[in-house]
């Protein structure tokens, strides 16, 4: 015969042990959940987010969000990976897009799972996760404007995360997004909420200034002092350089470990974070 | 009865990739490899400036957008009839040697790592995906430590390219004539001291732990073979000096080594999302057009044979080819190669280092000749790469792109041979049909970047007079 009294004491510790896993797994609640969609593009923007330092993606994914998603670097694979993402749009999470929405053929162009017999195009998946996002950041020139992806003639018919979503989408462009860029608007959404924009709703932060306001180079444009070639010392507006009219901190926060920058290195800015990259931008190199 | 499964998305690759095999009582019996992006960067090509194809195509890839850099380069330097002088050919080789470290970094530690070791610490990442977990909790708890661990060496390794080539991805300083870059002393200090960090985890960490994976999982020497053709364009191969030599470009066929003869490159579209009159063409030949509807078709990426043969490419072709690995062609063969090949690629790199003059760019203006061909095949870091160019009136007239990817990954031609993945994986007995764990550790064995292989559609390409440099 079983006595309550002694099964309820030998389950004490287990119920005290589920608490403490609930709380902490509740605690792991706290933080938002991440989608990182790679649409059509490159993969370039997760691959500079590996690069970030101070936080690093290791602190990002620690302590800052929760990623459910992203092609690149998740354990999962084939539709054990996809249910994931399907299950995490029942939750509250920030979506991040890189690459643009291909729209040719219904999104034939680009499909990025196969679920339930059904070849999924990155077009819907985008549509799923927008609808229901917190916030939707999209990541690189591509998700922003088109980009690259939409060069003329737009053989895959892509268009921008913003011209495809009916809602307030946040633009961190660049070609690729600079890590800092991107973590410091995801830190801004979880401590402030969303951050000043300017009028193509890309966080003044880092895109308020051109590149030509804090060029390095500046003095020597005032002073009419133009390189005529690549490997000058000089200002490079001659030659093609793209700082008057893109916005972007690069010259003051520069790149990769912040050790240099394309100007720094010698070769014009090619307005990479820009609305009308590349076909506004061309040619990258004038001679 | 057999029975089909289907794989999409492959994660852990660079690019959507979709693979289908055919079981019957556990052993794969067909095998598809589908690439599911396409984007036609050849087609965007056509009419722009000949010099911007440098930082374009790059954009084809955001793992190894420095391979398209270097072969876009090239084919430009071809048109020109520019050789860059050594010591700028040096410059841009350790920029691209940073590339090919990062690269190797994020596919053995990021990539392929979660497929045997169980639990890093990422939250992403803590799930269980099957039940073929074989290490000890000691080492797979040090090895999953080093997952983490690595992060910072492959951004060291973009660090370093920075410092050279101003940004990464999508570097700036690699370009026609050589490098932008005006190399000074504290440029090189700072490469060098970080090319040693570098060096010290591959040597006492990375190589280490391929050795270890090796030993839990030595039944991955026995699949995953494929069709033992190996192919390379050639690395570091310009140089008269032994210690700045890597390999040359050859193709080894049914056991036999040959010169490489780039006439011998064709695309084939049997199976792929594209129509046009020919099936087999050359790539300064091309004319195809996109059809995502093609009945039978199932990839984005084109066939590319060799002399009609299939042929594998990447670090281990590379490290059998020169020489530098013996042992065999499978799964395991190609992480450890891959590995092997990261320490090597520094040795060189040092080498590099030892012999750099600080001299300024030797950077000039350029002018095209009005009709001009040229090409530029370069070995990167998944392999073999080419890009066709044809210059006409100072525009970009055609422009054909094969990736290393394209070559490993690519579908069944019309002569029923399938692709060199598809190959490998076929006769692959699968323990567990609940966890197929041998599909995914197969194919990422070749390092797939599926955002490279899919890059293209070309224009049709008119007949004329044309002047082949």
């Amino acid at each position: 015969m079983n006595c309550p009294m002694i099964q309820s004491k030998s389950n004490t510790a287990k119920k005290l042990i589920d608490i403490a896993i609930k709380e902490v797994k509740e605690d792991e609640r706290k933080k938002i959940n991440l989608i990182w969609l790679e649409a059509t593009g490159c993969a370039g923007n997760i691959i500079s987010l590996l690069n970030a330092e101070r936080p690093d993606v290791t602190y990002l994914l620690k302590e800052m969000v929760s990623l459910k998603y992203d092609n690149s670097i998740m354990v999962l694979e084939g539709q054990a990976a996809f249910q994931q993402f399907i299950d995490t749009l029942e939750t509250e999470y920030i979506l991040v897009v890189e690459g643009a929405v291909s729209i040719k053929d219904n999104g034939k162009y680009s499909v990025i799972a196969y679920y339930n017999g059904k070849p999924v195009t990155a077009m819907e998946a985008v549509r799923m996760a927008g609808e229901k996002a917190k916030y939707v950041i999209a990541v690189g020139t591509c998700a922003s404007f088109g980009g690259i992806s939409s060069a003329y003639p737009n053989p895959s018919q892509s268009i921008s995360v913003v011209d495809f979503l009916n809602r307030e989408v946040i633009r961190v462009p660049g070609c690729p997004g600079h890590p800092d860029w991107v973590i410091g608007t995801i830190a801004h959404l979880l401590a402030f909420g969303k951050p000043v924009l300017d009028e193509k709703n890309r966080p003044v932060m880092f895109y308020g200034i051109t590149v030509h306001d804090r060029c390095t180079r500046r003095s020597y444009f005032d002073q009419g002092i133009f390189a005529n070639k690549l490997g000058d010392p000089q200002c490079m507006f001659l030659l093609g350089c793209d700082g008057p009219v893109t916005k972007a901190d690069c010259p003051v926060r520069q790149w990769n470990g912040y050790v240099n920058w394309p100007i720094e290195d010698n070769t014009p800015c090619i307005g990479c974070a820009q609305e009308n990259f590349p076909d506004g931008m061309e040619p990258f190199v004038k001679y | 009865m057999g029975n089909k499964i289907i794989m999409n998305p492959v994660t852990r690759i660079s690019g959507f990739l979709e693979i289908q095999v055919e079981v019957e009582e556990n052993k794969i019996i067909d095998a598809k490899c589908g690439g599911m992006l396409f984007r036609g960067f050849e087609k965007m090509l056509k009419g722009r400036p000949p010099l911007d194809a440098v930082y374009f195509t790059q954009r084809i890839c955001g793992i190894c957008s420095t391979a398209h850099s270097i072969g876009s380069t090239s084919a430009l330097e071809d048109v020109l009839d520019i050789i860059p002088n050594d010591n700028d050919k040096m410059i841009r080789d350790f920029i691209h040697g940073c590339e090919i470290i990062q690269n190797h970094l994020r596919h053995y530690y990021q990539y392929s790592l979660p497929d045997y070791v169980k639990g890093v610490e990422l939250q992403l990442t803590q799930i269980e995906m099957h039940n073929d977990y074989r290490l000890p909790e000691n080492l797979n708890k040090e090895l999953a430590n080093h997952y983490l661990d690595s992060f910072r060496y492959g951004r060291l390794a973009h660090e370093m390219l920075t410092v050279l080539g101003g940004k990464a991805p999508h570097n700036h300083g690699v370009f026609v004539g050589g490098v932008t870059v005006n190399l000074d002393a504290s440029k090189w200090i700072k490469v060098k001291s970080t090319l040693a960090e570098i060096k010290d985890f591959v040597e006492n960490v990375m190589i280490p732990d391929v050795y270890v994976i090796s030993e839990y999982y030595s039944d991955y020497f026995e699949n995953g073979v494929g069709y033992r053709n190996l192919m390379t364009y050639g690395l570091f191969d310009n140089y008269k000096e032994k210690q700045l030599f890597f390999v040359e470009p050859q193709v080894f066929i049914d056991g036999e080594v040959y010169v490489l003869d780039s006439d011998k490159i064709t695309e084939n579209i049997q199976k792929a999302w594209f129509e046009a009159n020919q099936i087999v063409q050359k790539p300064t030949e091309l004319t195809v057009e996109e059809n995502a509807n093609k009945e039978g078709a199932y990839s984005w990426i084109k066939a590319p044979r060799y002399d009609g043969y299939v042929m594998e490419v990447g670090p281990l072709a590379r490290m059998i080819l020169s020489g530098n690995y013996k042992r065999g062609i499978s799964t395991m063969d190609r992480l450890i190669a891959r590995v092997l090949e990261t320490k090597k690629i520094i040795e060189i790199m040092e080498q590099f280092l030892e012999r750099m003059k600080f001299e300024p760019a030797n950077q000039r203006i350029y002018e095209f000749p009005y009709s001009v061909k040229g090409k530029g095949l370069a070995d990167t870091s998944r392999g073999a790469l080419g890009h066709w160019i044809y210059v006409q009136d100072q525009e970009i007239y055609n422009y054909e792109i094969i990736t290393p990817s394209a070559w490993n990954l690519s579908p069944e031609d019309s002569k029923g041979l399938k692709g060199a993945a598809e190959k490998a994986l076929i006769g692959t007995t699968i323990k567990d049909m609940a966890y197929p764990v041998e599909i995914g550790r197969i194919i990422r064995s070749f390092d797939p970047c599926i955002s490279c292989a899919t890059h293209v559609e070309s224009d049709r390409f008119a007949p004329m007079d044309i002047r082949i440099v």
